[in-house]
């Protein structure tokens, strides 16, 4: 009797979890395990893949584009945290600073109103301001800094530098709030304490915000390092990797080799390598708050 | 509490920072009421006047995609909370073997980026012979929409109060009861939340649809790509109409977030949200 209650109840279980499972196997295991065999496969979507070993993988050494593609993603990755922590930091530590609580209610929240934009339209957005006659040369025009202009997407000098840094003034709303909740956790005996001791002003920032901000830090390095190693969307909408490979990334790579040239396997093998990066980045992370707390 | 006033250059620093965040938003603005030879002569002075049709225009072209996106997020956002909720009901509530294994499976994908399995998507829904229709994004998107939802609402239902389910059980009520009549109404809060997070990330969604999608059946985002490409072809071209398709296409999200700007701020601000 009781067996039978409980395999009535296991019954129950697999019951509930049943549609989320064959969704998960239909479209994410079966993919997955795809993308992972498929790496080590001539896959070209016709014809039956065959094993090739590791042919792929000697194949990315020799990849003059691929290299192209790192040199471009570790620019990226370095110029994006930078641009991730400055600018949300200093913005948060001057909306902090206010005196009037309603006043840093609305900063905060006219801080974040641009998140309804979609993603694409700020994309598509700096293409346009970035245009030969477009509103960014107009400006430089206008304020008689016409020497300046640039072709600042055709030059493959500085198209990379244009996406990277296209959203000024670079304030992500999400790090911007994280900084403001770290800035506020701090306890008022620490400030306390630190007025005493003379600590106000820029020196309060320096000694005591800065170093007390330490986990949200971490937190957006992290994300922001693994967000950029996945950056594809900017480059393929703004110049699709041009002119030649100078805005090429990891990512970029992939897609066009495999939608454009139909090498499945090969792009397989440089998402799996990606991944596998991604992945150990995001290990070590989870090792280090865990070791933290 | 605060320990010193922010020197004036601070607070005008601040205001200067605002306005060049809000910029965009204006620049869209201004832009979307102009005429084609307005938008030649500068595209960054107020305009003189207001040229409405621009809307109407932009309308025209953006109003199927619209509804394109509403439909399969729509579709694919109810079945991805229903069946999230059932599963973190079984995960939380219920017993059976290999329970912890199979949580783990799921809780596993959360680590999986969406670049390693676009591809074999992209040919497996061809395959399947589903390309060019509504159905090629909307079972992908339950699937993905999955691990994230049951992660967060299995939190949520493991703080449910235990007497709440015991008295259930006293009365005779069944799991299938006990989940649709107790547990869903008093989660729809963090049904909505789970619900909103993963619209604003579909009707973001790009590379899918742009490798799935025919041009009747194209989403948003498609669209505005593509809205781009023609407005720059003709020789005058309709930047104004382009501009006023940018700003219809981000009222959808302007209104789930003013309805939970709020929480939205708030959730981060304390904390509660990470990640």
């Amino acid at each position: 009797m009781a067996g039978k209650a409980k395999i009535k109840s296991a019954l129950t279980g697999y019951g509930f979890i049943l549609p989320t499972f064959v969704f998960l196997i239909w479209f994410m295991y079966y993919p997955v395990y795809q993308a992972l065999n498929g790496a080590f496969t001539d896959w070209d979507g016709f014809n039956a893949p065959n094993y090739i070993g590791l042919d792929n993988f000697t194949r990315m050494f020799s990849d003059e584009v691929l290299r192209q593609s790192v040199v471009n993603a570790l620019i990226w990755i370095a110029l994006s945290i930078v641009l991730a922590i400055v600018p949300p930091f200093f913005v948060a530590e001057l909306i902090f600073h206010l005196k009037k609580e309603r006043a840093q209610y609305i900063y905060r929240t006219l801080f974040v109103v641009p998140i309804v934009i979609p993603g694409i339209v700020t994309i598509l957005l700096w293409r346009f301001l970035y245009q030969g006659d477009g509103a960014l040369n107009q400006l430089l025009d206008i304020v008689g800094l016409g020497s300046l202009k640039q072709l600042w997407l055709g030059d493959p000098n500085i198209a990379l530098y244009s996406i990277i840094l296209m959203g000024f003034p670079w304030i992500s709303a999400f790090n911007l709030l994280i900084f403001y909740s770290g800035l506020q956790s701090i306890s008022s005996e620490v400030i306390e304490a630190a007025k005493l001791e003379g600590a106000i002003g820029w020196k309060r920032v320096r000694l005591i915000d800065i170093p007390l901000s330490a986990p949200q830090l971490r937190l957006i390095v992290i994300l922001t390092l693994i967000g950029s190693l996945q950056n594809i969307i900017p480059p393929l909408i703004m110049t699709n990797g041009g002119p030649g490979y100078s805005t090429y990334v990891p990512i970029l790579h992939m897609y066009n080799v495999s939608t454009v040239n139909g090498e499945f396997g090969y792009g397989m093998a440089i998402a799996l390598v990606m991944f596998a990066v991604i992945l150990l980045l995001t290990l070590i992370n989870m090792k280090l708050i865990k070791s933290e707390s | 509490m605060r320990t010193f006033r922010l020197p004036g250059a601070g607070q005008w620093c601040l205001l200067a920072l605002l306005l060049f965040n809000l910029l965009p938003i204006y620049f869209m603005f201004e832009n979307s009421f102009k005429s084609p030879i307005a938008f030649a002569s500068s595209t960054l002075n107020f305009p003189q006047e207001f040229l409405w049709s621009n809307y109407s225009t932009a309308w025209a072209k953006i109003s199927e995609p619209i509804l394109n996106s509403a439909l399969i997020i729509a579709m694919s956002v109810a079945a991805i909370v229903v069946f999230a909720a059932m599963s973190a009901y079984a995960f939380s509530r219920l017993r059976f073997p290999l329970q912890n294994t199979l949580f783990l499976l799921v809780f596993g994908l959360l680590l999986i980026p969406g670049f390693l399995t676009l591809i074999p998507l992209y040919l497996q829904i061809k395959k399947l012979g589903l390309s060019d229709s509504y159905w090629a994004l909307i079972l992908p998107y339950i699937a993905g929409g999955q691990a994230f939802s049951i992660f967060v609402l299995k939190t949520f239902f493991e703080q449910m109060p235990d007497e709440l389910f015991e008295a259930a059980r006293i009365d005779g009520a069944g799991n299938i009861r006990i989940f649709s009549t107790i547990v869903l109404p008093l989660s729809v809060p963090i049904c909505t939340t789970v619900a909103i997070i993963n619209i604003t990330g579909l009707w973001n969604d790009y590379l899918l649809p742009s490798l799935l999608l025919n041009r009747s059946h194209q989403t948003v985002t498609m669209a505005l790509v593509s809205f781009e490409a023609a407005a720059g072809n003709y020789g005058l071209s309709d930047y104004g109409g382009m501009m006023a398709a940018y700003l219809l296409a981000s009222i959808p999200l302007l209104l789930l977030f003013s309805l939970l700007m709020r929480n939205f701020v708030e959730g981060i601000a304390s904390g509660s949200i990470k990640m």
